[in-house]
């Protein structure tokens, strides 16, 4: 083949650009840490690149979700060992006034504290979190118990608050104030009431009989209730440590796709650049001289 | 019957012209090394007219005797074989080029895979409706709900506009692309003259052509040029089935003419701006409606913090025009986030959520949508580099034959430096032995003795 100075020119200047070329992709891949600069780079990798940030995302959301979960149900457990020790109390106190040593104004004064431990029974059911109250249903801006009032009305719903632990999963956090702390003339409340005023009637064989036993299936429903409290708060921590290992295994993937193999593309890097200085020195050399270099004209 | 004395004079005279003429030949090969599109020349040499020519009073003598040297021509060193194939893998990669062009536009619009895209800002987008589901009651989260919202519509609208920016600046490079193939065809028609004139008073005009057939090669990376030898030198061209020049005149040729346009540059400019463009454009609003309707249908379905019915979360109907209900971003209570109308309700801003895994565009959820919009484009830009690399380096290779053929070489032009500057002085140095020999008869011969 006739080889003529302007080929031999283009075609130096033609790797010259290409060896840049690969040297430039190279460097992007470095100083990003990425394999993929843009979607051309690798298609599929792309969209799996989309896919696992996509699973990272809604990830940190639901790690996010049982947080505030374990917040509220970390409330409402407290919440309920409180109104577990008012109704020992009560019990003692119910047992005491039952006794046929206690005198009508021994029972009045324990009738002022069973009333004393309605309020703070309230105040419990009053529990909030972040501002909201988590005995209320769903109407947690409501307060659901008056204290301090006679109208021991539940002014709630039976409403379910639930969060999402991961897709479709979704676990109630509450426990309705009625259902514990009763409305109006049921529930917890209502029993106490009637202790305090069998008490002030001095009525001796209600207090040791209904109201006890009254008092003691109360004390039962609350232990039931704290242990599917307590049942749910292991769900959420399992929901967490399964998050966090699918959350480092996606991490895993998304790195497997997307990060640049360092190793490698330092090693691409090393030849690129051996590549391109060698055919810049063969540009400099072989471009300049020709035979006219050599003749002597004339 | 003997010859003129001054016969050899004659003779050394040719060789001097003819070795002066290829000299300067060479010379104008050498000026013209850099210049695109040119072809070398050679000065083509043939022994002249012997003496004395046949005739029927042929005078006695041993034979025809050699009168030295003439230039009958000078050839210009071309292979139109390659100028065809070069012309039609122009063709090829002028389309290559185009729509490698556009389609890299397209992907830098995307923004893809990065923390700025849109995936990134669907992400917070459903994220900030679950944060919502926590703390539907708080003022906070239904705030930066509704930003994440107007984040992830200004990025729709923002991509939206790139993609229609892109197909317009297309379209207007298609406008110039036209101006500058007619301005072309108007270039071709006016060396078709100069060449007829050349032509017909018996001369080969080897610049013209090679000027010639330098815009043939620039014509042709714009469309499927056809061209066709017509009489006295000159060419018919046709580009995308419009003719352009038919001997000395050239149409003024629009877009609706070329009707059979299949490649070059404008073939890939219309592609992108007539198909592949609004081809993304589409699925892009497909994407933004999807989540336009099916976050308003089931926004209606729940309460506010008020306690009443949801109205639209989302306006508009595109991707140009989604934009979040301005109410919502004044007043964020009135995102229904409730299923019932309670406040600690949130069950509505899961199913808003929820929207993130339901399949609702074919088989695919939005965010699969949307990513499968991202790997078409992705894998419609890297097969235009594979295939504009094969172009390029397919027109690199045709390229470096033309130029082996047509190409001047400095190492040829030296040697023939010399062996024209050898013939010359050769030339001048019989001319002074003939010089000498006349000499001898002129001014010596007759004078014994003197």
């Amino acid at each position: 083949m006739r080889i003529t100075q302007n080929m031999m020119s283009t075609s130096v200047l033609n790797d010259l650009e290409n060896a840049a070329n690969q040297l430039n992709l190279t460097q992007q891949r470095i100083s990003s840490g990425k394999q993929i600069q843009e979607p051309s780079d690798n298609p599929f990798g792309t969209s799996q690149a989309l896919q696992y940030d996509g699973d990272l995302a809604q990830n940190t959301q639901y790690q996010s979700n049982v947080n505030d979960a374990q917040g509220w149900q970390s409330t409402v457990d407290t919440a309920l060992t409180n109104v577990n020790d008012i109704v020992l109390r009560a019990r003692d106190l119910v047992v005491q006034g039952a006794s046929d040593t206690s005198g009508p104004s021994a029972r009045s004064d324990i009738a002022s504290e069973i009333d004393q431990l309605v309020d703070s029974l309230k105040a419990e059911g009053n529990t909030q979190y972040s501002g909201r109250y988590v005995f209320s249903g769903t109407q947690t801006l409501t307060q659901p118990y008056q204290v301090g009032s006679t109208n021991d009305s539940y002014a709630g719903n039976a409403g379910t608050i639930t969060r999402e632990i991961g897709q479709g999963v979704q676990v109630a956090v509450n426990v309705p104030g009625s259902t514990i702390f009763g409305d109006g003339t049921t529930g917890l409340i209502a029993t106490l009431r009637q202790i305090s005023t069998d008490l002030r009637a001095n009525n001796g064989s209600a207090l040791q009989n209904g109201d006890l036993t009254a008092l003691d299936n109360a004390g039962t429903a609350i232990s039931a209730q704290q242990a599917t409290v307590g049942a749910m708060s292991n769900r959420l921590t399992s929901a967490t440590s399964r998050l966090q290992q699918l959350q480092q295994a996606t991490t895993q993937q998304l790195s497997n796709v997307q990060d640049a193999d360092m190793a490698q593309t330092m090693i691409d890097f090393s030849t690129q650049t051996a590549v391109y200085q060698a055919a810049l020195k063969s540009g400099a050399q072989i471009i300049q001289p020709s035979l006219m270099d050599f003749l002597a004209v004339g | 019957m003997a010859i003129s004395t001054f016969m050899g004079l004659e003779t050394t005279l040719r060789g001097i012209l003819a070795q002066q003429l290829a000299l300067d030949t060479t010379a104008h090969n050498i000026s013209n090394a850099s210049t695109p599109g040119y072809s070398r020349q050679s000065a083509v040499m043939a022994a002249s007219t012997a003496f004395a020519p046949p005739s029927m009073m042929t005078p006695a003598q041993a034979g025809e005797i050699g009168t030295g040297v003439d230039v009958i021509a000078y050839q210009r060193v071309r292979d139109s074989f390659l100028d065809l194939q070069y012309r039609g893998q122009s063709m090829v990669q002028g389309q290559a080029q185009a729509t490698n062009d556009g389609l890299n536009n397209v992907q830098d619009a995307l923004n893809e895979p990065g923390d700025n895209g849109l995936s990134n800002l669907m992400q917070q987008y459903w994220s900030s409706w679950q944060a919502v589901s926590n703390d539907p009651e708080n003022m906070a989260s239904r705030q930066a709900l509704a930003q994440s919202a107007a984040s992830l519509a200004n990025g729709f609208n923002a991509l939206s506009s790139q993609l229609t920016t892109i197909q317009g600046q297309t379209g207007q490079n298609v406008t110039a692309t036209i101006q500058n193939v007619n301005q072309l065809g108007a270039q071709i028609a006016t060396l078709n003259n100069s060449i007829r004139q050349a032509t017909v008073g018996g001369v080969q005009p080897n610049d013209l052509l090679d000027q010639r057939d330098n815009l043939l090669d620039q014509l042709s990376a714009m469309g499927n040029v056809s061209i066709t030898n017509s009489t006295n030198g000159m060419v018919d061209v046709s580009i995308g089935g419009a003719a352009l020049v038919t001997g000395t005149t050239s149409a003024t040729i629009a877009e609706s003419d070329m009707t059979s346009l299949t490649s070059g540059k404008l073939s890939g400019l219309i592609q992108l701006r007539d198909t592949t463009i609004p081809g993304y454009q589409a699925q892009l609003d497909t994407v933004a409606s999807t989540l336009i309707s099916a976050t308003n249908t089931q926004h209606a379905a729940g309460f506010d913090l008020n306690g009443n019915a949801g109205g639209a979360f989302f306006t508009g109907t595109n991707a140009s025009t989604i934009a979040v209900n301005p109410a919502l971003i004044t007043n964020p209570g009135l995102i229904a986030a409730s299923a019932d109308g309670t406040p600690g309700n949130a069950n509505n801003a899961l199913a808003l959520a929820g929207i993130r895994n339901q399949t609702l565009i074919g088989s695919s959820s939005i965010d699969d949508a949307y990513s499968q919009l991202v790997t078409k484009i992705g894998a419609d830009t890297a097969q235009s580099n594979t295939t504009l690399s094969n172009a390029t380096a397919l027109t690199t290779a045709i390229n470096n034959q033309r130029q082996s053929v047509s190409g001047v070489s400095l190492d040829e032009e030296m040697t023939n430096l010399l062996t024209f500057q050898r013939g010359y002085q050769a030339s001048s140095r019989a001319l002074s032995a003939m010089d000498d020999m006349i000499d001898q008869l002129v001014n010596r011969t007759g004078r014994v003795g003197l």
